[in-house]
Parts: C-alpha cells; structure tokens; sequence
C-alpha cells in the first residue's frame, strides 16, 4: 500500500483514500462495482438471447462486438479492474467480519423469521461459486484452454459446441443460478450500501432485484439445456 | 396466574478475561411465572451462595428497559425471544415447565468478556467519546418554541434516541458490526438544529473510531434491528451512509495551521 500513500500525499487525495479504504467506504465500492457488473451481465444476457433468435444473428452481433479490438481491450480491462476490486474488497470484509468475533456461540438463532441459508448469510460463499464458474468460462471461450475448436470456427458453432461439453454445461447451469442467489441480495444491498433507503422505493427495489435476479439465472441457465437438448437431438 | 416452573439452565462460566469458558447445567426449581428473567437468575444465585458457590455474574441496573446494562444471549437470541424487549423485561412465563435455557454473553471480540456473561461494553464509550455529543454550550434550555424542528425530523431523532447502547445490536449480527448502534447516534444528531455544527465532523469522528475499535463491517443482513430491544430501524444505517458519504466529499476538515489567524 506504500504507493497508496504516495498518491495522497503528492496529489492531496489522502481523504479519498481515508474514506475508500473505512468499512463504509469499502461497501460503496464494493456495491457500485456489483452494479456495474450487474448492468454488464444483462448486456451479456441480451446478446446470448440471439442464440434463439437465428445463427446468422448471433454471427452478425459477435463479428460486430469484436470489430474492434481497441475497444474490446479497453472493456475487457475495464471488466477485469472491477471483478478485481469487488474480490479483493469482498476478501478483505469477510476476513475482517471473522475476525470481529474469534469465538462463536453455542446456541444461535435469528430473530428474523428465516433460517440461516438466506442469500444474505451467503454471500462469499455463492460468490466464490461465480468466480469458479467464471474462471471456466474465460477458460473455455476467451483462452480456449479447454476443446480448441477448428480455425475460423463461427461463434454459434463455438458456441453450441463449448456448450456441449457435459462439464461445461453443469458448471454454466450451476453457475447461473448462483448468480441468481447472489444477485437476490447483491442489487438490493447496493442501494442501501449508497444511503438510498426510502419507503416508497426500496419495497419495490426489492422486489425489482429478485425479479432480475430470476430474469438473469434462468436466462442464463437455458443455454446449457438448450445446447444439450440439442445435443441428444430433441426437436426445439 | 402464578405457575411454577421447573428448568434447566446452561450458563456460560469463565472466570476471567483470560480463563477458559464453559458451559455450566444448573438445575432450578420452583421458578414463578412471574418472576422476570434477571430475578429468576437471582434466585439461582442466592442458591448457589448458600451452597458455597460462586455466583453467576451478569450486567444489570434499571431492571425497567431504559439503562442498557442488562443483556445475555438467551437461547440463541439477544434478551431473548421476544421481540423489543430487554432481559430483564422479558418475564418467565415466556417458557415451559422443564425447559432447557442456554446463556451465554455478547460475543465480539470488542466486547471481550470480563467474567461469566458480563462483557466490556467500553467500546461503544469510546464510540460516543469520538463524536457523539454537541459540544457547544448552549446555556440554560430555551422555551420550547424558540427552536422550531419539523415534526418528521423530531420523529426521527427521538426513534433513534431510542437507542440505549445495551449492545444487542453488535452480538446479534454476524459480523458483530456496531453499524446500528452508531446509526442511532449519527440520526439523533443530523436530525435536530443541535446537531448541525458538528455533523459531517461526528460522522467521521464515530465511522473511524468504530473501525479502530475492531468491530465487524455491515452486510444488509438486518439482524440487528430485529434484535434491538429499543427498535431501532435500518433506515439509520443508510442515513449513516449518506452521512458519511456526504462528510467524506463536503466536509472540510479544519486546517492544523491557523494561518493568519488571532
């Protein structure tokens, strides 16, 4: 962190740096970073839907995105910078929660009426099953580490074959709900992580954030059903 | 009408700081229903005194649900089962004959145990030391009407006034995060003209301080406010987050050199 201190004293944001790095501080990144991450996945969402709609759209749209390379490189760094700041802080605030009480009770129970796998108790947990996902998936269509395909492969054909793979398709099913379960917390956290609570808006935030966060885990999950109904030659 | 219960108690003993807890079973009988739940541990205490024992030690004053001092995990639960009720409001009808009772005290490492299920709330003292006070004195109070307060501003801070520090916040949550109890503070103050003068300073002052003191960060996971006895609501958290977001961009803090100053 020595060139964090640096920064502040040459260009004066030592105050940033002070609230940044607070508990507080550190749930406003961490939330702001969630929410764009959120807004990144429902674009991710809407172009994967093309698969449905014909593989000369879904072409056209792949071939569109990475036209250009400049911009491609620029928003896959900009991705990386917030998956890293949201894990890196998210590591961070569990090892200090831990920490705030070395030794638990014998008897714990909530006063909530709900049991204890709530998807607000579980939130390392469900994300760490999304990066383990998303590790697969880079590995599988951006490094393609895992079934190289054929060169000048189209993207459906890559596509419906990646997504073929048994492995693949268990983890993407998996992973995608969990990215449901994640999201029921996660969307209506960030607002009041940002002060926002209001009662005539955050009853229907809530609502908002499970209904998108269903909307993005079965989204999501249909592809690897799809392409394995497709696989066993079931007529859609 | 008056019943009598007999129980089963299992009660965190330790006999200091550093020694090695345990849960203890004592077995009581002839409890009345009507009996509050601090006089019910009384009468286990004069028991144990007569047969040459060591008292359990726990916190307690008022006995009435204003001080704040009484608090013990009840069952799993802060002051047990009901809901904006303090241990020693809470009364022993609220159990069955032969009931098994697990007590123990707040857990948090800043809130270190001092013996049995005492604990050192001293870390909320300092909390409040660092900013949770007008320091302006302002004299004799003025007639009621000189300082004119909306009606929903009023509302609010005396909900969060409501606050009596008892901790049950910090041992509910799973993080043992203080964020409710400093909400209470923040909201009382940035709701009232009083409170003005020193505002984005306390919100900084008491954020830092509950850092420095050790406690666990908020997740949304409202326990708290389903464990606090004065119902204290999250809606003061968020206030606390626009505060100290607020503070952290708006607030000047005051120069150490006093440069053309006297």
């Amino acid at each position: 962190m020595g060139w964090l201190r640096l920064l502040g004293k040459e260009y004066l944001l030592n105050w940033l740096i002070k609230a940044l790095g607070s508990s507080i501080g550190r749930k406003f990144v961490m939330g702001l970073t969630g929410l764009l991450l959120i807004g990144f996945v429902i674009v991710h969402l809407a172009g994967n839907l093309l698969l449905y709609v014909g593989i000369e759209d879904y072409n056209n749209y792949a071939h569109a995105l990475h036209s250009k390379p400049g911009l491609v490189l620029v928003a896959e760094i900009g991705l990386l910078a917030l998956f890293l700041a949201h894990i890196l802080i998210a590591v961070g605030i569990t090892r200090e929660n831990r920490a705030a009480r070395p030794e638990g009770y014998q008897m714990r129970r909530s006063k909530q009426n709900r049991t204890a796998a709530t998807p607000s108790a579980l939130m390392f947990v469900s994300g760490a099953i999304l990066l383990g996902f998303i590790l697969l998936h880079l590995a599988d269509f951006r490094f393609h580490l895992r079934n190289p395909g054929p060169d000048g492969e189209e993207p459906f054909a890559k596509a419906l074959r990646l997504l073929q793979d048994p492995v693949s398709a268990g983890v993407y099913f998996v992973g995608s709900l969990f990215l449901g379960w994640h999201l029921v917390h996660g969307f209506q956290s960030v607002f009041q992580t940002l002060g926002w609570n209001h009662p005539k808006y955050t009853p229907l935030i809530k609502k908002a954030g499970v209904a998108l966060a269903v909307v993005l885990a079965l989204g999501f999950a249909s592809f690897p059903v799809w392409a394995m109904l497709k696989k066993y030659g079931v007529q859609l | 009408m008056e019943k009598k219960l007999n129980l089963t108690l299992k009660i965190w003993r330790q006999k200091g700081p550093q020694a090695q807890g345990r849960l203890v079973t004592y077995p009581v009988q002839g409890v009345s229903t009507d009996a509050s739940f601090l006089e019910m541990l009384d009468v286990l205490n004069e028991e144990l005194l007569k047969k040459g024992e060591e008292p359990v030690a726990f916190d307690h004053d008022c006995r009435e649900g204003i001080c704040g001092m009484c608090s013990l995990m009840i069952n799993g639960q802060t002051h047990g089962p009901d809901r904006e009720t303090t241990t020693c409001q809470l009364h022993m009808r609220r159990f069955k004959d032969g009931d098994t009772i697990v007590i123990e005290p707040w857990r948090a490492k800043s809130f270190p145990i001092l013996k049995d299920l005492v604990v050192d709330r001293t870390a909320f003292d300092r909390v409040i030391a660092a900013g949770g006070y007008a320091s302006v004195n302002v004299g004799n109070a003025q007639d009621a009407n000189c300082i004119l307060v909306g009606k929903e501003s009023a509302d609010r801070a005396m909900d969060a006034a409501a606050c009596i520090g008892c901790g049950a916040c910090v041992a509910s949550c799973k993080n043992a995060s203080a964020m409710l109890f400093v909400a209470a503070k923040v909201t009382h103050f940035a709701e009232l003209p009083q409170g003005q003068p020193e505002r984005y300073k306390r919100a900084q002052a008491m954020v830092a301080q509950m850092d420095a003191e050790g406690f666990g960060g908020c997740t949304n996971t409202y326990e708290c406010e389903a464990a606090c006895p004065a119902g204290i609501q999250v809606t003061t958290i968020a206030k606390l987050n626009r505060e100290y977001l607020k503070s952290s961009f708006a607030y000047a803090e005051e120069s150490k050199s006093s440069e053309g100053e006297g």
